[in-house]
């Protein structure tokens, strides 16, 4: 099961090679639960999630704040919080030479060989994720260190193409702090730096959240040519729906915990099975188009994760809800080729406003 | 915009800064009118201005040059008790709640400290009772399960509703809001933004509100006017379909064209507008002519770098700081004398 092992990479502990994955499967998420400690008791942030993504595609992860979607990401890359930690479930990453990682028993060097050359995160506030006292350049340079890339000069070499591909101008960014570039540019140049080892998979969580809006269109329009040229992974995590309309091959929405709709990205958009991926749609305005657009709200609040309603965790929000949903929680039903949805009214379920005008308070 | 009296106006306002780079000018020349009941929606990226405008209008700040008048009284000549009348009409909603709100008071306290201090009401229970009433119109309902929570027992969205239920409380008839609802969820957006129409139309509240998001302005703004903002300047200025449906000035454009829709098939289709440069210039060095201009693909040499295009009335109430949308007008209305022409050309074209 195990082939040849380059001499490079030490092989990881044996209970962490598990069988291989379908070919194209490049992350696969079972069952996973993340638990945080809170002085009113253990609170499950993300519950049972389920997910694969496979070679070359761009998942995006929708949802509200508080919805689970950075906890999962930051879970994937072992960067939870000392509070936090995963309760249950497996995550499975295939490794650039076909060999299969079990990413919660990864220990010492195999992670941080995992973190960044197999997959790499872009965090929001990149003027956070950024050292305030290193140079643009010294962030590239200690990286490609720390994974025993000791040639100085190739790195800032490829810095500066990398630099130039997310249409900065290379050699004055190198040679500037974080502090001194915009917002725009310092989220460019995170980007930028995930990219530096070519690892398969990138997490972008938030990638234009809190940018003008001509800055976001740059950041788009780049994370879109990177693909096209280097054909990376993508899995990013937005409260943004018009963001994963754009650059998402598939749309994964989560609420409270739970991912309750899986699908292509005109699937999600066009035909949506779960009421709250409907709530979310409704509540968008357009730009586009000569008329006004009404929208409706989802009513109510997203639930306190200390202490979520019975049955269908949306139930109480949800205009469809009967007896059943209070009762009992709905798995993921196959609602259409790759799209699935746990909602047990699926088949009801439309975008038309006026469901929503009564719903429940 | 309205034949009476506007509520508050702005007439060539203009408001600069000492920085340690120099001295910034962040609001130029703006003239803006608000009536009863209107609406009126600034947008701009950061550096546009926007927040300036909304301070000045807010009597926070006053203008370097220009007038802030309410209801025709220069805001700053007032005497006293106008002034206290000013405070009670106009109110402000801040884009932080978390920032605007007392932690240690309770939402009960919160909303009865402005009606006790300004006396509309006497006595903690009327106060109670007005708090209530309060809550009760920005959809916190029941309010009793809100008047003794702390600001950390809410939610983001309901933080917000809170502050627009203080903003309420001595009967405002305009309310300046500032990116109120940028930092909340999209469907708490669009319900805070139900609540504010709601406000506007059945007590006639007046809305400034200022936003760096389109899509917002044409929801909320759909009814009312919008002034385009760009480093400090007004560039268009309208009604908000007018705008939206087809922005003129270069810069509003880009903007329409840069905002992502929640449609995979159009969003990935949508005509967009390429800048010349990412870069919002610098305010302490800013670029001759149309400041728009290193940016603007449109730009014509010789003329936008060297002279800053004036806000002109283009009809229907609408006004666009261009040389090419003027240039183009030109073109295409022969009436106008152009010169070197002999005044009788004109009708063959017509």
């Amino acid at each position: 099961m195990i082939g040849n092992v380059p001499s490079d990479f030490r092989l990881p502990t044996s209970d962490s090679v598990i069988g291989r994955l379908a070919d194209d499967v490049v992350l696969s998420i079972e069952d996973l639960w993340v638990e945080y400690q809170t002085p009113a008791g253990p609170m499950q942030a993300v519950r049972g999630a389920t997910l694969e993504i496979r070679r070359g595609e761009a998942v995006a992860l929708i949802g509200e704040s508080g919805s689970g979607k950075t906890t999962l990401g930051l879970a994937l890359l072992r960067l939870l919080t000392r509070t936090a930690r995963v309760s249950r479930g497996r995550a499975r990453f295939r490794i650039g030479d076909g060999r299969t990682l079990e990413l919660f028993s990864l220990g010492g060097s195999d992670l941080r060989r995992f973190r960044w050359q197999e997959c790499a995160m872009v965090f929001q506030a990149a003027l956070n994720s950024l050292n305030p006292v290193l140079k643009v350049r010294d962030h590239f340079i200690e990286t490609a260190r720390a994974h025993g890339r000791k040639d100085d000069r190739q790195t800032s070499e490829r810095a500066r193409e990398l630099l130039r591909m997310v249409q900065l101008d290379g050699e004055r960014v190198l040679s500037s702090y974080p502090h001194e570039l915009s917002g725009g540019m310092r989220q460019r140049v995170s980007i930028a730096l995930s990219l530096l080892l070519e690892p398969q998979l990138i997490i972008l969580d938030e990638p234009t959240t809190a940018l003008d809006i001509l800055t976001q269109r740059a950041i788009i329009d780049v994370i879109r040519s990177l693909r096209q040229r280097l054909n990376f992974t993508m899995m990013f995590i937005s409260h943004d729906l018009s963001l994963a309309a754009e650059l998402a091959d598939r749309v994964a929405t989560m609420y409270a915990g739970e991912l309750v709709e899986v699908g292509k990205v005109r699937d999600v958009f066009y035909t949506p099975k779960h009421p709250y991926t409907v709530g979310l749609l409704n509540a968008v305005p357009p730009i586009a188009g000569e008329e006004f657009t009404p929208l409706t709200a989802i009513p109510g609040s997203p639930p306190d994760l200390l202490a979520m309603p019975s049955g269908c965790s949306f139930h109480p929000r949800c205009p469809y809800a009967t007896e059943l949903c209070v009762r009992q929680a709905p798995p993921l039903f196959a609602v259409g080729n790759g799209h699935q949805a746990a909602c047990f009214h699926w088949e009801r379920v439309t975008r038309r406003l006026d469901v929503w005008e009564g719903a429940v308070r | 915009m309205t034949i009476t009296e506007p509520l508050l106006s702005l007439d060539h306002v203009s408001r600069e800064f000492s920085t340690r780079r120099g001295r910034i000018t962040a609001v130029d020349d703006v003239s803006l009118a608000i009536g009863r009941g209107d609406i009126l929606c600034l947008v701009g990226e950061s550096g546009s201005g926007k927040t300036t405008v909304a301070r000045m209008a807010a009597g926070l700040l006053e203008p370097t040059r220009g007038t802030v008048r309410f209801e025709g009284r220069d805001l700053h000549q007032t005497s006293k008790g106008e002034h206290k009348a000013y405070r009670r009409a106009v109110q402000l909603v801040h884009q932080d709640p978390y920032a605007s709100l007392n932690p240690v008071r309770t939402i009960g306290d919160t909303l009865r400290a402005p009606v006790l201090h300004h006396k509309p009401v006497r006595g903690r229970r009327e106060g109670t009772r007005r708090a209530a009433e309060l809550l009760t119109l920005v959809d916190l309902t029941p309010p009793q399960n809100f008047l003794s929570k702390y600001p950390h027992q809410l939610s983001g969205g309901q933080r917000q509703r809170v502050a627009v239920a203080r903003a309420l409380a001595l009967n405002p008839r305009l309310i300046i809001a500032d990116e109120a609802v940028s930092m909340v969820d999209v469907s708490i957006r669009v319900s805070i933004l139900n609540t504010m129409l709601k406000l506007r139309n059945e007590l006639g509240v007046a809305f400034l509100f200022i936003t760096h998001d389109l899509a917002v302005v044409k929801y909320f703004g759909w009814e009312g006017h919008v002034g385009v903002m760009y480093v400090g300047k007004l560039v268009e200025f309208g009604r908000t379909p007018q705008i939206i449906g087809r922005p003129l000035h270069p810069y509003a454009k880009a903007l329409a064209a840069a905002i992502p829709e929640a449609d995979p098939d159009l969003t990935r289709t949508k005509d967009k507008l390429q800048l010349r440069s990412l870069d919002i210039p610098n305010l302490t060095a800013l670029p001759s002519g149309c400041v728009f201009h290193p940016r603007c693909p449109y730009v014509v040499p010789g003329l936008c770098d060297e002279v800053a295009p004036r806000l002109e009335d283009v009809g229907e109430g609408r006004e666009v700081a261009c040389h090419v949308v003027a240039r183009e007008r030109q073109a295409l209305t022969p009436l106008s004398p152009s010169p070197g022409s002999t005044g009788e050309g004109g009708t063959e074209a017509a």
